[in-house]
């Protein structure tokens, strides 16, 4: 124990790992809702969104330009949340529509880089759009300060995270074990060709489940925008995170994004406190570990 | 009684609570034409995935010209001297028909890790050879995935003999095929089995063909053999036409 | 819309492609020679660069096109041979051409290791964990100052005195371009070729014909890594210096988009590729950075819905027209 103290000193600091933990949580919360998105739009339309990240950055910068408009109102902070994030699904919606759905059908390589085309143009949009600079949003007033646990303190904002997050986590269930159309993605996502023996609209129900996907990582990349840098680069970064994430929880498992989410949301929050020289490589050494021993992933199932 | 090839004993495979291959025992003597029939579910498909290390068991043994292969995976249960097809035709769907069969005769005779010859002009008489035995010494040039699929069955059989096996496994040859087609292929099959002394294990639907080629059939239910003998006696099995035949009227 | 109709079945596959190749290859060899001399030096470098990129690029193709299996990792064996040869030359002082000709070694080594677990992994999962394997080669140069120089990288990796003109090094590259693209030819006309093309097309098939399919696909890798090595020693030479971006992932997917651009179904894909990424890397980033990418993803989605086949489709699909 006294070795372990001297090597790490605080371990036997309560309330800080407390503070880790739970800032863990929140980091986790955040990759949930954008990995949760990518693994649906995966486990129903078996496509990778590499574009994913980019659907999050766009969010962050209207949610920048939204905020900017009406400062300091106390209900206009939720009203650009909402915004934003819809104007991105429905960005999703387009881009599914116009592009994606003419390749299906084809060589899951070649769905690959066409969404890594997208990343390339939407960066260079955003950028032309919003410029090279770094921006921040303001965090809502009622949500500025930070709490005191214990003698350490813990943002409020992020305690907005470790809220909303459980409750979309729970609507989203709700959705998808007690309504018909959950019953329909999850079908999908299961097996493909029972669909097709209930009759369903396919195409729309791939429209739909993009749309819901993109939802989610705007609202991701929404939510985030006030506590992380608005930056180019914040797309290959957040898609890098959340891929990492989907593929440990098992591409297309709802349950699997959510428990690796908040896997990775502690490994991040303590790699930085027991290794901050490799705390990057942990990701991706835990990423292969479960690769190696279960090839897909934690709550995946294998494809044939 | 002639020499046994094929023996299996006491086979089992379950997918979660499905016992779907439930304690099978099989013997198939050297030159046999033998064909397991049975409800669908019944464990066909199954219990051939088990027999050629597609699958592996969960219980039991798979004795092959004596030899112990019950653990083995499918590549070297095939240089032991079985092949098989597959009931959705399995072949290499955008190289040339010509190439189809030359990859299996070069990978049979252990030349696939040669990197340096070219591979093109290698056994291309054999193979040729083959495609004319199955009809499609005129399509050798094509890709492959454009043949009607008729022509993409009898490649997959030029590819199965291409590894000259002792046991030839079918799991439905005939699936998806019109009856005039169905005749046809089973003829080649019966006639090249019967020229290369080949023993044959297949699964199939079709009644007639059944009862015009097998030697013996095996009945399969519920992943239990519950009859065996020559095409006369299960036919005449009341039990047989209980379960079996009796649904399909 | 039923859902075989979307996604069930693979369509029906393209004629492959293929490009006559020994003809124009002895045309294009004698115009690639004689050309330096009537080019400035910036040309020299830039002709320089796409030999180095067009072997990568066929590295990675071996792979890609004829294996179907998709790294996204692959600058992790550049910058190993990369790092391989400047590392040789800087703390144990190789000569050059030792030192290069080591390089590829040490990325055939690590595509031996990181290849054994990749490999038991299929289509999105592979690509992913031969992502993370590049990024951890890439924290482990980033991070290991005392060795790798950290993301001062190493400097100083100079080729030997009578390589040091741009011309002189440009043939040397060309050289060493044509011997390993011959080698990569070879291996795809082998037996060894013909069954990696099998076990692309179809896995099942391929192990019931007798082929240990994981161990094929982990000999793939290594050459594959080992050609991706032999481009990075030779970059190394060429830039004089190494830094840990040669690791990063969107140097992973360099080789991926010249391949597609080229097309991966053809042994002159890459070639044609690397020749036309290059040139629109130079002349449209140089002009317009700022739009350089919106310029190269437009490019990428109009190739996947219009020319799936790259260059090479298209030439050969002029051909057959020219025929009629």
């Amino acid at each position: 124990m006294a070795f372990l103290q001297q090597l790490f000193p605080w371990i036997t600091n309560g309330p800080l790992i407390l503070v880790q933990v739970m800032s863990g949580l929140s980091v986790g919360m955040f990759l949930f809702l954008v990995s949760a998105g990518m693994s649906l739009i995966f486990g129903v339309t078996r496509i990778v969104n590499l574009a994913h990240g980019a659907f999050y950055m766009v969010a962050a910068y209207l949610m920048s330009s939204l905020v900017s408009l009406f400062p300091g109102h106390p209900l206009w902070f939720w009203v650009a949340l909402l915004v934003s994030s819809l104007a991105v699904a429905a960005l999703g919606g387009l881009i599914e529509v116009t592009l994606l759905r003419r390749i299906y059908r084809r060589e899951h390589l070649l769905q690959l880089v066409l969404t890594f085309g997208l990343i390339l143009i939407i960066g260079t949009l955003v950028l032309m759009v919003w410029g090279p600079e770094n921006r921040t949003v303001p965090r809502p007033t009622a949500l500025a300060g930070s709490l005191d646990i214990f003698g350490q303190p813990f943002p409020t904002y992020y305690l907005l995270v470790l809220i909303l997050g459980p409750l979309i986590a729970l609507a989203l269930g709700l959705v998808f074990y007690r309504t018909r159309w959950g019953m329909l993605v999850r079908a999908a996502t299961v097996d493909r060709d029972m669909l097709g023996a209930l009759g369903v609209d396919v195409s729309r129900l791939f429209t739909q489940v993009f749309i819901l996907g993109s939802w989610l990582a705007g609202l991701g990349g929404a939510l985030a925008a006030p506590v992380v840098a608005v930056a180019l680069g914040m797309d290959a970064e957040v898609l890098i995170n959340a891929f990492v994430v989907v593929v440990i929880g098992g591409l297309g498992s709802f349950a699997g994004s959510l428990i690796s989410a908040l896997l990775v949301g502690q490994l991040q929050s303590f790699g930085i406190l027991i290794f901050p020289a490799i705390s990057i490589v942990l990701l991706f050494a835990l990423m292969a570990v479960v690769l190696i021993v279960r090839p897909w992933g934690l709550l995946g199932r294998p494809e044939e | 009684m002639s020499e046994v090839i094929l023996r299996t004993v006491g086979l089992k495979k379950h997918f979660g609570g499905v016992q779907a291959v439930d304690g099978v025992d099989l013997e198939v003597p050297r030159g046999e034409f033998r064909a397991i029939i049975g409800p669908n579910g019944a464990g066909k498909t199954t219990l051939f995935n088990v027999i050629t290390g597609d699958l592996r068991c969960d219980g039991g043994r798979v004795y092959f010209n004596g030899h112990d292969i019950s653990r083995l995976p499918p590549h070297e249960i095939s240089r032991y001297g079985i092949s098989r097809t597959f009931q959705i035709t399995s072949i290499f769907r955008r190289l040339s028909v010509l190439e189809n069969v030359q990859t299996a005769l070069l990978t049979h005779r252990r030349r696939h890790y040669d990197l340096l010859t070219p591979a093109r002009p290698l056994f291309r008489e054999e193979a040729l050879a083959l495609l004319a035995r199955v009809g499609l010494e005129q399509e050798a040039a094509r890709p492959s995935g454009v043949l009607s699929h008729g022509d993409q069955r009898r490649l997959e059989l030029a590819i199965a003999l291409a590894s000259r096996p002792q046991l030839l496994m079918l799991d439905e040859p005939t699936a998806g095929m019109a009856p005039r087609e169905r005749r046809e292929i089973m003829e080649l099959v019966a006639r090249i089995g019967e020229e290369e002394g080949l023993t044959l294990l297949f699964t199939e639907h079709d009644m007639d063909i059944v009862f015009r080629v097998a030697t013996r059939i095996t009945v399969l239910h519920q992943g239990q053999v519950i009859a065996e003998g020559t095409p006369e006696e299960v036919r005449a099995n009341a039990e047989v036409q209980r379960i079996y035949l009796g649904e399909h009227g | 819309m039923q859902w075989r109709e979307m996604v069930g079945r693979l369509p029906l596959p393209l004629p492959l492609v293929e490009v006559r190749l020994q003809l124009w290859a002895v045309l294009l060899g004698a115009f690639l020679v004689v050309i330096p001399h009537f080019l400035s030096t910036f040309y020299v470098f830039l002709l320089t660069e796409m030999a180095i990129v067009a072997l990568f690029a066929a590295a990675f193709n071996l792979l890609m096109g004829y294996g179907g299996m998709v790294s996204f990792g692959h600058a992790a064996y550049f910058a190993l041979g990369a790092y391989g040869a400047a590392l040789l030359v800087k703390k144990a002082g190789f000569p050059m051409l030792p030192a290069l000709a080591a390089g590829p070694f040490v990325a055939a080594a690590g595509a031996l290791l990181f290849g054994f677990f990749i490999v038991r992994l299929t289509a999105v999962y592979f690509a992913m964990l031969s992502l993370a394997f590049a990024q951890i080669v890439f924290t482990v140069i980033f991070k290991w100052y005392s060795f790798t120089g950290g993301d001062n990288g190493l400097l100083g990796i100079w080729p030997a005195a009578f390589l040091k003109s741009p011309i002189a090094y440009y043939y040397f590259v060309l050289a060493v371009t044509a011997l390993g693209l011959a080698a990569l030819y070879a291996i795809v006309s082998s037996p060894f070729g013909y069954a990696l093309k099998a076990i692309r097309e179809n896995p099942r098939r391929a192990r019931y014909i007798g082929v240990h399919v994981k161990r094929h696909q982990l000999w793939a890798f290594v050459l594959s890594g080992f050609f991706s090595g032999l481009a990075g020693a030779l970059f190394a030479f060429f830039n004089g210096s190494v830094f840990p971006d040669l690791a990063f992932f969107n140097k992973s997917f360099e080789p991926l988009v010249v391949v597609l651009l080229g097309g991966m179904h053809a042994f002159s894909g890459p070639l044609l590729g690397a020749v036309g990424f290059k040139l629109l890397e130079t002349f449209v980033s140089s002009r317009w950075p700022v739009y350089w990418p919106l310029v190269m993803g437009a490019i990428l989605v109009a190739v996947i819905l219009v020319a799936p086949q790259g260059f090479a489709g298209l030439l050969a699909r002029l051909a057959w027209w020219r025929k009629r």
